[in-house]
């Protein structure tokens, strides 16, 4: 089957969902911060993944996203579409900045560089007036289109659009020059320079491609949450979580992101609504009164940080190249 | 005065207080095959990492196709119609034979159909038409080197820089390669040639330079060369056994 049919298939799976499973806001949010996630590891994937320029710092994307469109709507009462193109531009250009000063050294450099370009703009909001400093942003009304936005209905769609974008523009990249030029620079940055790839070009270009629909994610997050502050969307914890969902999923592959987030939101989720410890007891498999039953009770729920690394450290030994890796055909 | 396609004009290459190359001058006519030779460490590859862009020459100037290529990067360089291999092979590990040579061809168009035409295409001649869908990290150094061969002639050049191209390759692959590399040169291109292997280098340039210790040595036709008292003592009697 062709990939952009799978596509296809699983958005029409996915648009159909809400209505099986009837509007469970808990569900749906649930399934909200899957969608977002899978989009946010795909967009760095294509950066990370296919051009192996690993970002440690998208949460600034994000983040820039979501500030740029609460300031506008707080402040300047301006169209929720508009605010997010503005983040948009906001995020680009601090990719530009980033990219076109780091870019021009091989090695680490980035990585390193995107972790302090990341905490620059986290600590600029946490001091800013405008920002909102410490405090954030709190968005009390907002509307588009006479959309009902107290619902989570239409950002779940949002969200689920985005996705279907961001593995579109993966899959279009895929076959073409751009794509097989940024899988050179991941292979080899010399071969790729000696076979005429501009490679600064290259790499900004996808860091471009990968920032500005990390951003739009960011807007729709704050807009659907209505509340931001910098711990919520600037945090190093995000851009950590990015990263660990595609590494876990499979980097360099359409679908590994997805799969990774398919996976870890709902794990995370469980364990810090602590359900695991729950079932658990109401399996009778742990006494509620013993020792390590209350052990569990009351410390599962802080553990979801704990398991993701757990996880990272047995993906890394056992399977490298991810859980898509496992099941490629070697050629 | 003559049409020279590649002018080396008192280059230089410092690393330091090392002098890697020190003022060396040559010329390269069209369609030449041209061979570069010298013992270990004489700046073989230093001076055909200047040419291509990978380094900045320290003095001197270098020009192609009548344009000074001094303090181009080395996509520019490609991008004029000069291509390099390179003497450690780099496969693009990951990425299919195919996809490997389709990477050359991006550089002359940007339609994927097309690349894989033209990729196909130089697939047959280095014999690595059964390969195309294996990843080039897979292969063995011999078709490594087949494959860093079809790259770079995907790029459709007008001067072809090869390091050491036939370097741990047996006897047939080695003659395999020095029929392609004639067949290039018929169609109107230009070749530089790194080597050690003497049997090869005499058998198929036009015209030698020997460096040695960074130094012109020599120039001459390849007769002229492996009778030069000098050259012979280079490599024989220098203690820089090749």
């Amino acid at each position: 089957m062709k990939q952009i049919t799978i596509i296809a298939f699983i958005a029409g799976f996915a648009a159909l969902l809400p209505l099986a499973i009837g509007e469970n806001p808990y569900f749906i949010g649930v399934l909200i911060s899957v969608l977002m996630m899978a989009a946010l590891s795909s967009a760095w994937n294509i950066l990370g993944g296919y051009a192996g320029q690993y970002s440690f710092g998208h949460a600034a994307y994000f983040g820039a996203g979501a500030y740029t469109t609460m300031i506008l709507i707080s402040r300047f009462n301006i169209n929720p579409l508009v605010s997010m193109v503005a983040g948009i531009i906001v995020a680009c250009i601090i990719a530009l900045i980033t990219g076109s000063i780091v870019f021009r050294l091989r090695g680490h450099y980035f990585g390193l560089a995107s972790i302090a370009v990341a905490e620059i703009v986290r600590l600029s909001a946490l001091n800013f007036d405008f920002t909102g400093g410490a405090q954030g942003i709190l968005l009390s009304d907002v509307s588009l289109w006479g959309l009902d936005l107290n619902s989570k209905l239409p950002f779940y769609y949002g969200m689920l659009l985005v996705l279907v974008i961001t593995l579109g523009i993966t899959l279009n990249l895929r076959k073409s020059k751009t794509g097989y030029y940024l899988q050179a620079i991941r292979e080899d940055q010399d071969a790729a320079a000696s076979l005429g790839i501009n490679l600064s070009f290259y790499k900004n270009k996808a860091l471009l491609i990968s920032a500005a629909l990390t951003s739009v994610l960011g807007s729709l997050y704050a807009v659907y949450i209505r509340f931001i502050d910098t711990t919520a969307v600037l945090d190093l914890r995000l851009s950590i979580e990015i990263i660990l969902t595609a590494i876990i999923g499979g980097v360099g592959t359409l679908w590994g992101p997805v799969l990774g987030a398919v996976l870890l939101v709902p794990l995370a989720e469980m364990l810090r609504s602590n359900v695991l410890g729950d079932v658990l007891v109401k399996q009778g498999i742990v006494s509620e009164n013993s020792g390590l039953g209350v052990f569990l009770k009351e410390n599962l729920a802080h553990a979801h940080v704990l398991v993701y690394g757990i996880i990272t450290v047995l993906c890394i030994l056992y399977m490298p190249k991810g859980i898509l890796g496992l099941f490629r055909r070697k050629k | 005065m003559i049409q020279h396609l590649l002018h080396i004009n008192h280059v230089s290459k410092h690393f330091g207080g090392n002098v890697a190359v020190s003022d060396i001058s040559f010329s390269v006519d069209e369609k030449q095959i041209f061979g570069l030779i010298g013992p270990n460490g004489a700046g073989k590859t230093t001076l055909f990492n200047c040419i291509s862009g990978f380094y900045p020459v320290t003095s001197g100037d270098i020009i192609f196709d009548n344009k000074t290529i001094n303090n181009l990067r080395p996509d520019e360089v490609c991008h004029m119609g000069m291509a390099r291999t390179w003497q450690r092979v780099k496969p693009l590990g990951s990425l299919t034979v195919l996809e490997n040579v389709m990477i050359g061809a991006f550089s002359i168009t940007s339609a994927t159909r097309e690349a894989e035409e033209i990729a196909i295409e130089q697939l047959g001649p280095v014999g690595l038409t059964d390969y195309a869908q294996k990843t080039a990290g897979s292969l063995s150094i011999g078709l490594k080197k087949k494959l860093e061969l079809a790259r770079v002639l995907a790029t459709h050049p007008k001067m072809l820089l090869l390091d050491e191209i036939c370097g741990g390759l047996n006897h047939t692959e080695t003659e395999t390669i020095l029929g392609i590399i004639r067949e290039v040169r018929n169609k109107g291109a230009t070749i530089i040639f790194i080597e050690h292997d003497m049997k090869a280098v005499t058998a198929i340039c036009d015209w030698i330079v020997v460096l040695n210790s960074g130094e012109k040595l020599a120039e001459g036709t390849p007769e002229e060369i492996t009778e030069n008292p000098e050259v012979i003592a280079a490599y024989l009697g220098g203690g820089h056994n090749a």
